[in-house]
């Protein structure tokens, strides 16, 4: 267990590091600078530094954590460091900082900034799941504490999905079964479930064939919102990274370099599919050459989290267990 | 009389729509794409030279009427909504929407058309729609509240939750405000329809605190502008925010359309449809003969700029249109 929580980890912090300098880039533009994105050029980021943050609430909390222990923790451990710009923060997170400050409690403080969808939660939802190996319905549960601060509706649904997939691979299922935990802690009415059964679709269509510059387009036009300047959708994002795990058939490297290939939010693609991935094969999964780039977190997202390495925050997490 | 409230939700929504001062950059889609990339140049370089003198729509080699003071984005979809609302109610409303073409709208609209036009079907369309909260919706509900309807069918087409529950709120006040004039009355409708806790129905009842503490809606602008606009997102025509405004504005305006919508335009983030549904609110509850004749003379010709087709198209007739159309229904 404790293999499978050290290689999802790692692998969110190597997707998160590989992914971030193709973020907001069109396939092609990736495809003209780098070909195939293979190698980590720098550090990572928010995913990263959110996903340790978020086990650190776990570790402290255990099962019994509550939105309001989460809302604590932005009180004292967020908002008093976020004196001047909140760097690598996204709107969803600005939002609720806005919102906490204003004197709102959750959920409203998720409800009433406009990003309720972001995939903020989806980011940092994989802890939830290495917290309750092969209990997806758990792991879901727990995050959606977290979401109920932050986000609301389709970002809640998006956390769940991925902290539900990351359950079933802590567990070794197979990558289609890993797919299927993410859907059975969903409501099937929702932009995101509606999102991830069109990507599995497309996949399906594409055969042997189903990683080239066709999946690609397929994927996209199956899923990404057109006349939309921001990424950081969770359906879109969560369904991305889950077809990414599909196509890469839970190969960490395979999953995540193809991830990262469709641009987008592509550092949060790359994270949740390395953490898919990572939990599914284990810390030997992720290649040693994108392992060995991975340090202490900066903290130049969350200074709380500075100084903080992926690898014990999963060693705190399976001690807890 | 209620024709007249019914025309002065239609012209209050229009003198609203033209006071925001988005208008002008909606209007200035009549001109030549480059005259508008002259803009962004000119933004571009106030930046670069550090001079705060910012640029305005402007008419180089343009005609110079769009720029006039003029009814835009909203006041097309008021008229698009009231000229195919199907009073029968035996025609699935996306169908109305599948018909249009070469149309600019918000990101809700867009993002439904696309929705459509790929086979998801509502009320996904407007839910699978990553501005599902915006008030586009709640700009058409102004027809459907004029006549008593129900605009939920028209709203899930592009809109979900906060965006569907500021629609059903705005038709709800503007039905009670064209029945009774009563601006209070108009309120208490929009609340019975907003959830307390969703986000629009607490902001709602915090944006109501904040104006009827403050006494007069000029002096509640500071006090709106802390409780409802965060500042934080790209845009702000969320309905959360802008439905509860009207509602604060035009209640502390006692229903005067003249106090109401300058307050609302003051809120610049908001100033694309706030001060239009204030407008719309609180020309229903004084109704068109209170509403000044320069204002009038100045909203009631569609321009076109978004909806081209109803370029020239006369805002009150349509009105009218939809009121004897709905007297010969019931006849």
């Amino acid at each position: 267990m404790r293999d499978r929580a050290r290689g999802c980890l790692l692998g969110l912090a190597a997707g998160d590091a590989l992914g971030a300098p193709a973020e907001n880039l069109t396939p092609v533009e990736i495809r003209r600078r780098w070909g195939r994105l293979t190698e980590i050029e720098g550090g990572g980021t928010d995913d990263t530094e959110y996903a340790i943050f978020a086990a650190s609430m776990l570790v402290r909390r255990g099962h019994g954590l509550t939105s309001h222990d989460v809302e604590r923790a932005y009180r004292t451990e967020i908002i008093p460091r976020a004196t001047g710009p909140m760097r690598g923060a996204g709107f969803s997170e600005l939002g609720t900082v806005e919102a906490l400050r204003r004197g709102l409690e959750p959920p409203l403080t998720g409800l009433v900034h406009q990003h309720g969808w972001s995939d903020g939660l989806a980011m940092r939802a994989a802890p939830y799941g290495i917290f309750c190996p092969g209990d997806p319905a758990e792991a879901a549960r727990l995050v959606e504490q977290d979401g109920l601060v932050s986000g609301s509706g389709e970002g809640i649904a998006g956390g769940r999905a991925v902290a539900g997939a990351v359950a079933a691979a802590m567990a070794g299922a197979e990558p289609r079964d890993v797919v299927q935990a993410a859907l059975s802690v969903i409501p099937a009415d929702s932009w995101t479930a509606r999102n991830v059964v069109r990507v599995c679709e497309v996949l399906a269509a594409g055969g042997p064939r189903g990683r080239g510059e066709e999946a690609v387009e397929a994927l996209h036009e199956a899923v990404v919102v057109r006349h939309y300047p921001w990424t950081d959708i969770a359906p879109e994002a969560v369904a991305l990274a889950l077809a990414a795990f599909l196509a890469g058939d839970g190969d960490v490297e395979e999953s995540v370099t193809f991830g990262v290939s469709l641009g987008r939010d592509a550092d949060t693609i790359g994270a949740i599919a390395g953490a898919v991935a990572g939990a599914s094969q284990g810390e030997a999964g992720v290649p040693a050459r994108w392992a060995a780039r991975i340090g202490p977190v900066t903290g130049k997202c969350l200074p709380v989290v500075a100084g903080r390495h992926v690898l014990d925050t999963a060693d705190e997490l399976v001690e807890g267990l | 009389m209620s024709g007249d409230r019914i025309r002065g939700a239609f012209a209050g929504l229009a003198v609203g729509d033209a006071a925001g001062w988005p208008a002008g950059r909606h209007r200035s889609a009549l001109h030549a794409p480059w005259s508008r990339r002259l803009y962004r140049e000119l933004d571009a370089f106030a930046e670069e030279h550090r001079v705060t003198t910012l640029p305005v729509p402007f008419a180089l080699n343009q005609p110079v009427a769009p720029l006039r003071i003029g009814p835009s984005d909203d006041a097309e979809w008021l008229a698009w909504t009231a000229l195919t609302i199907d009073l029968r109610g035996d025609r699935p409303r996306a169908e109305a929407f599948r018909e249009l073409t070469d149309v600019r709208a918000r990101i809700s609209v867009a993002t439904a058309l696309d929705n459509l036009a790929k086979g998801v079907e509502p009320p996904a369309s407007g839910h699978d729609n990553p501005h599902h909260f915006d008030d586009a919706a709640a700009i058409r509900a102004v027809a459907y509240g004029a006549i008593g309807r129900d605009p939920t069918e028209d709203a899930q087409v592009t809109n979900a939750l906060d965006g569907v529950l500021g629609a059903r709120a705005m038709a709800a006040a503007v039905a009670e405000a064209v029945a009774s004039g009563q601006v209070g009355r108009a309120v208490e409708a929009a609340l019975a329809v907003l959830p307390p806790d969703t986000a629009i129905g607490h902001n709602a009842r915090a944006a109501l605190d904040a104006a009827r503490a403050a006494g007069d809606p000029f002096a509640a602008v500071p006090a709106l502008d802390a409780v409802l606009l965060d500042h934080v997102y790209s845009y702000a025509v969320g309905a959360a925010q802008t439905v509860p405004l009207a509602l604060a504005l035009a209640e502390a305006a006692g229903g005067e359309l003249g106090r109401a919508v300058p307050a609302a335009a003051c809120l610049a983030p908001v100033a694309d449809s706030a001060p239009a549904l204030t407008g719309a609110l609180a020309g229903a509850c004084g109704g068109f003969d209170a509403i000044p004749e320069g204002w009038i003379a100045s909203v009631r010709t569609l321009a076109g700029c978004c909806l081209p087709d109803l370029a020239g198209r006369d805002l009150i007739e349509v009105a009218d249109n939809l009121t004897s159309h709905l007297t010969e229904g019931i006849a």
